[in-house]
């Protein structure tokens, strides 16, 4: 069976294939074609037997179907408590099968595990925190998802996604000089509110790096300019990088590895290029994740680490409240019933819960923040993370997957919900637009900058 | 003078009367228009995925149906749309406020003509994650005057004659009297020079007596004859005013008063009001409520 014009087992890594793949309105023949697609039994094989690795075996084997892994799943919970939704079960009759088979499945089966991979499993992480084995679906997930888009069974908006980050390093056409111009731009209409606002480029040995998420160079710059204010406002020493200024990885969702390792070495060369003191990345769950935490092996790095100690957006608010770099005006606190969004990538997957109940401290006036139930590392997904959001194919299931979010912010009672976090804030904002249950959501920037206490010397003239 | 203009526009009924001043400034002063339409907000986290602001539908926008939407525009205006104007069409996705002002960073016209929002607000798709109106944004940022046309009366335009320019005094002000005395030039028409005395704010909780309030009125009028008759004394007409109230009504009402055809104003707020648009500054509220068109500047 032949490779489709849309659908093949190649990376698209031009600009010309990029523009071809999204003149296929919603994928339409893509997916087409993908009924067609040849699943190349020995390249899964030798992958598998190349990648599979002692951890991944053992949580295979010992999984002991016992069924606890099934109350901790979201999607278990909202699909009626459909066994076929236990995460035992997912993934076990997904890659489980595949490894036993050898590799020797059918096009039919791809398109099945495709369809787990990417709208039954978010790659919370919740399962695995349950587990009495410790083992974690939503790592074995990613690997599949890894297995899937190598054959070519990707969903057409993350074959676009990984595509975009090997063309121009960024998960949106957006290139190094429409990332320096549009932050200048935003500078500069912020600079009379603001006098001395800059945005420093490419300096070397300062003490941040700030990198950032292409969606707010694209539609949302006012981001931008409340970054750089707060920076400004708290005194810091601070730089972006004109190239590899972008964290995030939507080849991390597709399982593209390869435009993962190339992402993330962009960011890596960066900070190697700069010297900076620390690395500080915008309020976004999976670049945290793929930048601060995974990508460290993507790239090969022996300690684990990136190049320099590298922090995510709520570390740095919360120390810069803290510590008195940021203040604020106490009247101008949040006094109504708020709630806030746990990102499982940075809170369950990397213990920042204590920052982000710092932050709550001082933003909100005593009594207005209402916890979800549950909270911090036990949250639940927004819905609509590890690429859910984004695909079209599976926009029922996802719309289905926001009914715990929403259940659980009804159940707080606040019309206001703070998402540190860009998946989070755009299943939260579908959410209301699919259930309208009348919430406004916010990152936690414009929030901040409208009720800073503003030193005398940084305030414009009258 | 307006050499180009950039009018935004819903392209729906809610930017008829805009439309109506926007095609006849253009027609009148041989200006290049650009059409300028953001046709939807982007959803769906990284889809390609818009919800349509006009159909509110969600579409997937490719070149088909930026194309498709262009040429719903095209048939929208077609009745102004002849030979003797010179004009283009963009459309662009986006969050509406930003991608104005993107484009007028790209164009940069001599007038940003604003339309008046889509429909219903509440139902609106742009409503409720953005902070603060389109119109409070654009004429917040803007680097060029920006004119609105809010209300039907507004549009009914047949060339300029009258101005009134409203004054705080500021150095904002100052700026937009330099612009109103080179529109009032270049056009030949009289300007009338306006302050409102704020009664409401300036004194919450007292009452002044009308000898106070008069005492302030001819303060405020030494001011205006000081800082702007010299230079109004190049135009064929003027005259200088200060009416107590509150302000925003006053200047309407002023305005009303002179059948003027154009009001100019600053606009310095430094911060958006995330409140709604009828809480807004004096500006905003002279925008909602004026009977010609309003130009606001801010730099």
């Amino acid at each position: 069976m032949p490779e489709g014009k849309f659908c093949n087992k190649k990376p698209v890594d031009t600009a010309e294939g990029i523009n071809e793949l999204l003149s296929d309105t919603s994928g339409n023949d893509y997916y087409k074609e993908m009924k067609e697609l040849e699943v190349d039994s020995d390249l899964l094989w030798k992958t598998i037997q190349n990648t599979v690795k002692s951890r991944m075996k053992t949580w295979l084997e010992i999984c002991a179907h016992c069924g606890m892994c099934a109350d901790s799943c979201f999607l278990y919970e909202v699909n009626g408590r459909d066994p076929k939704q236990v995460p035992a079960y997912k993934i076990q009759s997904t890659l489980g099968e595949i490894i036993r088979k050898k590799g020797k499945v059918d096009n039919e089966f791809m398109r099945h595990c495709m369809e787990v991979a990417w709208a039954q499993c978010t790659c919370c992480n919740r399962c695995g925190m349950y587990c009495p084995h410790g083992i974690d679906t939503g790592i074995m997930f990613g690997y599949l998802r890894g297995l899937l888009y190598q054959q070519g069974f990707v969903p057409w908006e993350l074959k676009i996604g990984a595509g975009m980050h090997r063309v121009y390093r960024a998960q949106m056409d957006v290139t190094d000089a429409d990332f320096v111009d549009t932050f200048e731009w935003m500078v500069e209409e912020y600079e009379d509110d603001y006098p001395g606002l800059t945005v420093p480029v490419d300096v070397e040995g300062a003490d941040i790096m700030y990198t950032v998420n292409a969606r707010e160079v694209k539609h949302y710059p006012e981001d931008l300019a409340e970054a750089a204010i707060l920076f400004h406002i708290a005194g810091e020493n601070w730089t972006v990088p004109s190239k590899g200024w972008e964290e995030t990885s939507l080849a991390m969702f597709a399982g593209d590895w390869a435009a993962c390792k190339m992402q993330v070495e962009s960011v890596y060369a960066a900070m190697e290029r700069l010297k900076p003191k620390r690395m500080i990345g915008t309020e976004c769950g999976h670049a945290h994740r793929a930048t601060v935490v995974e990508g460290p092996y993507w790239a090969g790095r022996k300690n684990g680490q990136p190049p320099v100690e590298s922090i995510h957006y709520v570390e740095w608010l919360a120390e810069a409240l803290n510590t008195g770099k940021l203040k604020i005006d106490p009247s101008k606190r949040i006094k109504e019933p708020v709630t806030l969004q746990d990102s499982c990538n940075y809170i369950r997957n990397q213990g920042l819960k204590k920052a982000t109940r710092d932050i709550m401290k001082h933003i909100v006036e005593p009594g207005f923040f209402i916890e979800m139930s549950p909270n911090k590392e036990h949250n639940y997904c927004c819905g609509g993370g590890g690429g859910f959001n984004g695909i079209g194919l599976f926009r029922k299931q996802r719309n289905i997957a926001l009914i715990k979010k929403r259940d659980q912010i009804l159940e707080t009672g606040a019309k206001l919900v703070l998402a540190p976090c860009h998946n989070c804030w755009d299943a939260i904002r579908d959410l209301e637009e699919v259930y309208e249950i009348g919430i406004r959501w916010s990152f936690l920037k414009p929030v901040v900058v409208k009720m800073l206490e503003i030193p005398e010397h940084l305030r414009p003239e009258e | 003078m307006f050499k180009k203009i950039l009018f935004a526009t819903s392209a729906t009924g809610a930017s008829d009367h805009a439309a109506r001043v926007a095609f006849n400034i253009a027609k009148s002063y041989q200006s290049h228009l650009n059409i300028f339409h953001v046709l939807g907000v982007p959803s769906r986290g990284y889809s390609q995925v818009v919800v349509d602001v006009k159909t509110k539908e969600r579409v997937d926008v490719d070149e088909d149906y930026t194309a498709w939407v262009t040429e719903d525009i095209r048939t929208y205006y077609e009745k102004y749309l002849d030979e003797s104007l010179n004009y283009t069409i963009d459309v662009a996705v986006g969050v509406p406020a930003r991608e104005i002002l993107r484009q007028a960073k790209i164009l940069k016209p001599d007038l940003i003509l604003l339309g008046g929002s889509t429909g219903d607000e509440g139902e609106s798709v742009y409503k409720k994650s953005s902070l603060g109106s389109t119109l409070q944004k654009v004429a917040k940022s803007a680097n060029c005057p920006v004119l609105f046309v809010n209300r039907p009366a507004a549009s009914f335009w047949g060339g300029l004659s009258n101005i009134v320019f409203g004054t705080d005094f500021s150095k904002i002000s100052d700026k937009a009297f330099d612009f109103a005395m080179k529109v009032a030039k270049t056009l030949d028409c009289e300007l009338s020079v306006f302050h409102a005395l704020d009664i409401s704010a300036l004194h919450a909780g007292k009452m002044l007596n009308q000898d106070e309030i008069e005492q302030q009125i001819r303060e405020s009028l030494r001011k205006i004859r000081s800082r702007y008759e010299p230079r109004l004394k190049e135009l064929k007409g003027y005259s200088m005013d200060v009416w107590e109230g509150i302000p925003f009504i006053e200047i309407v009402k002023y305005a009303r008063d002179k059948q003027a055809d154009l009001l100019i104003m600053a606009h310095h707020s430094r911060k958006i009001s995330s409140e709604d648009i009828r809480l807004g500054g004096n500006v905003e509220q002279v925008i909602v409520r004026a009977g010609c068109p309003v130009i606001s500047i801010n730099k």
